[in-house]
């Protein structure tokens, strides 16, 4: 099982959710296959699940899909104790485990080659569904699930270690018009300002 | 603090349009959780490290609910690569509520504090993050109404920074 065709299985089944992204090859990838506006790639390591449980909180009737990685959730762990807590039933969380650190010029193991087990971690943080899947058919399932039931999922998907992302296209967009196009499509599907600085 | 100050930060806070706290609890300025706590009109979260409150508040800054951080000053040294990357890269407005221990105003001033208070504001002028520091009371309404104004302008965070008679 690759990301790529994780995501190819995913995007479809996207309408109003909101997803929020990470870094590096997945932000690449996710955005070669979605355009939605509803996307909020962050580009960031160690911030989406924050920002994905920020969003879950205060627009509880949405559905929000954090798009995570092995080592950017590393990198945040500290995110599980909260998110057990708060047991956000709008929030579903697939983190992407390539098992290593895989820049343009570099391939270096995480955590997650050795003994770290995301998902066990996840369930001593109190979140009760957390899995690990490691073949598609097994992902497909558990992601058709999650999509469909309003409770937090926690989906840790082993994938094969690819490159195919650095034959792709980077985005032209940048952050700061990535951002405005996200919070016009908020604004105009909740019907609300939500930038209240006169411009 | 006096409990008077603390509802004046907490009042001014409402009146400014912030509904939104995550916090990693603090010594200086812990008598205004409770008020958050009792305001059914503040969505609080408490977090485990301020790089997380960072990250959630600018998830629900983004989402419509004008945000707050509320932090010891340790926290901008914790949170300060999702302040740059967050706050500053992709742009997000938020508050950051700082009890600004370490300061020449410090009632509570030691060897364990001077020296990230002696830091603080140079981080924060290395991150270009707007502050204003607050010693007192006088004029509090008005200055927290300013940096609110100041946060929405340019849709980045903007820190106040509590010392002096918050501090005791």
């Amino acid at each position: 099982m690759n990301r790529y065709e994780c995501f190819e299985f995913l995007v479809p089944l996207m309408n109003d959710q909101l997803v929020v992204g990470s870094l590096s090859g997945q932000r690449v990838e996710w955005g070669h296959l979605s355009n939605h506006p509803g996307n909020l790639l962050v580009a960031t390591m160690g911030a989406a699940l924050g920002m994905g449980i920020g969003l879950a909180l205060v627009l509880p009737h949405r559905k929000v899909i954090v798009l995570e990685s092995d080592g950017s959730l590393l990198l945040s762990l500290y995110n599980l104790p909260t998110l057990g807590n708060l047991s956000l039933p709008n929030l579903t969380v697939f983190v992407f485990d390539n098992e290593v650190y895989s820049g343009t010029r570099i391939s270096e193991p995480s955590a997650t080659a050795g003994n770290t087990d995301l998902a066990a971690v996840a369930r001593g943080c109190g979140i009760e569904r957390a899995t690990t899947v490691r073949d598609l058919e097994s992902y497909k399932r558990e992601a058709a699930k999650a999509l469909n039931e309003k409770v937090l999922s926690f989906i840790v998907c082993k994938v094969e270690k690819t490159t195919g992302h650095r034959q792709i296209q980077r985005p032209t967009e940048d952050l700061w018009e990535h951002k405005y196009r996200f919070v016009r499509y908020l604004e105009k599907t909740e019907g609300k300002q939500i930038f209240l600085g006169r411009g | 603090m006096e409990a008077e100050l603390a509802a004046r930060i907490v009042g001014s806070l409402k009146a400014g349009g912030i509904s939104f706290v995550s916090y990693l609890p603090e010594t200086r300025l812990s008598e205004i959780v409770p008020l958050f706590r009792e305001d059914p009109s503040f969505m609080v979260v408490p977090v485990a490290n301020e790089s997380e409150a960072v990250s959630i508040s600018a998830g629900a800054s983004l989402g419509g609910r004008p945000a707050a951080v509320y932090m010891e000053g340790s926290g901008v040294y914790v949170g300060s690569f999702n302040l740059l990357c967050l706050g500053k890269r992709l742009g997000v407005p938020m508050l950051l509520i700082v009890a600004y221990y370490g300061s020449l105003l410090d009632n509570r001033n030691s060897f364990l504090y001077a020296m990230p208070g002696i830091h603080l504001i140079p981080i924060l002028k290395s991150l270009d993050i707007q502050y204003e520091v607050f010693q007192n009371g006088d004029s509090l309404e008005t200055r927290i109404k300013g940096c609110v104004k100041m946060m929405h302008a340019i849709k980045q965070p903007v820190a106040l920074l509590f010392t002096g008679e918050f501090t005791i």
